[in-house]
């Protein structure tokens, strides 16, 4: 395992592959090691980073450290100790949270960002939840498949006090408005059936800033990386792939993506 | 193929990690102590270092340490192989400029498929990691 001390603490994190710098920050369910297969993926192309946000996996549990502010911070402290200049950043849940945060902070670095289950919908979020106990929400977000035992098992290791400090700091929180005023190419993903994170009707919010897209996987739930794996990767790398400055509007969902061979 | 030191003083472990590497095809100098380790690494300049953290004669943190002071050696990524539930460990280990650790035990096609990772993160090239957006 990788790691870097911060704030004389162990913030655990991995890299795969060349190329330019990407970061994925998981969700309130699980750790780092989700994103393995896409990773694999973005990393033909792209230096791909995921890292244990505080709380998380084996990343140090400090639960001074787990209002979204510390997150994002990790986040900024872990780019200038990896020397990481421009980004991309791609979250999920919580991570898509702290992604939205950073870019809002730190425009100027963050090329693009794709936010995957953003709980747009604050109104009934923790009667969504319902628990914040990770044994519990990996029972209900992980459901049977069986491509998630990594995640169910790193979900266990999480502390109980980040995910629910965290949800409770997104009271105060417009992210919607907040997704709207980025100036990064941005591509907001749900899963249809994601028994916690709402699908907003962002089509009735009026027309979409044009370097804002949405899109929804109708046969997922809340981790659309593992329930539609090669649907889900071929938009990572559709979205990567765009030209700096492009909008992501163009973008849809496609089968599965194969590398071309020369 | 990768030359890889070891040093480990429990010597069920030692030998199972130098069969399996060399069994995965790398070429393997094994040590049981600290001090050993330092003066071998100096002769072989290995690829990459696999080393416990307590040792005799030198821990490998006081190893870790002291090649990290010599130019041509300082570049060599040690790895501290260290037990679960010691953080304290671990974060001294990365103070002391090791690059990753491993937690013991570890099952041997996980420490192969480990290894292999390592050695393509760290292996020296003239290319930029890194590329610019």
């Amino acid at each position: 395992m990788s790691a870097v001390i911060i704030d004389d603490k162990i913030v655990h994190y991995e890299v795969l592959g060349r190329g330019k710098p990407i970061i994925f920050l998981h969700g309130w369910v699980g750790s780092w090691r989700y994103w393995i297969p896409t990773m694999q993926a973005a990393s033909t192309s792209y230096r791909a980073y995921a890292i244990d946000l505080w709380g998380f996996g084996e990343t140090a549990k400090e639960s001074q450290k787990y209002s979204l502010e510390q997150q994002t911070e990790l986040l900024d402290t872990f780019m200038n100790a990896m020397g990481i200049g421009k980004v991309a950043l791609i979250g999920h849940g919580l991570g898509g949270v702290v992604a939205l945060l950073y870019a809002n902070k730190q425009s100027f670095v963050v090329d693009r960002v794709m936010l995957v289950g953003l709980p747009v919908a604050l109104d009934d979020l923790f009667e969504r939840f319902g628990s914040t106990v990770p044994s519990d929400l990996s029972s209900r977000l992980l459901d049977q498949n069986p491509g998630a035992d990594v995640a169910r098992s790193e979900a266990l290791k999480a502390d109980e006090k980040a995910i629910r400090i965290s949800l409770e700091d997104l009271k105060y929180i417009d992210l919607l408005e907040m997704s709207k005023q980025i100036s990064a190419a941005s591509l907001i993903v749900h899963g249809l059936n994601d028994p916690v994170i709402g699908v907003p009707d962002l089509s009735s919010n009026g027309d979409l800033p044009s370097m804002l897209h949405h899109i929804v996987f109708n046969e997922s739930g809340h981790f659309p990386m593992l329930d539609q794996p090669n649907k889900f990767n071929r938009l990572v790398n559709d979205f990567l792939d765009l030209e700096p400055g492009e909008s992501p509007q163009r973008l849809q969902l496609k089968e599965e993506w194969k590398r071309r061979i020369r | 193929m990768a030359k890889i030191l070891i040093a480990e003083d429990e010597r069920d472990i030692r030998d199972l990690i130098t069969f399996t590497l060399r069994f995965a095809g790398h070429e393997v100098v094994a040590t049981s102590n600290g001090e050993e380790a330092f003066l071998r690494t100096q002769e072989v300049k290995p690829d990459l270092i696999l080393m416990d953290v307590r040792m005799p004669r030198m821990t490998g943190y006081e190893v870790c340490k002291k090649l990290k002071e010599i130019r041509e050696l300082r570049h060599i990524p040690v790895v501290f192989l260290s037990a679960k539930g010691q953080e304290a460990e671990v974060q001294a280990g990365l103070e002391a400029g090791a690059v990753e650790y491993i937690l013991k035990p570890f099952a041997p096609d996980q420490l192969t498929e480990r290894v292999n990772a390592l050695l393509e993160k760290y292996k020296p090239s003239g290319e930029s990691i890194e590329t610019p957006w």
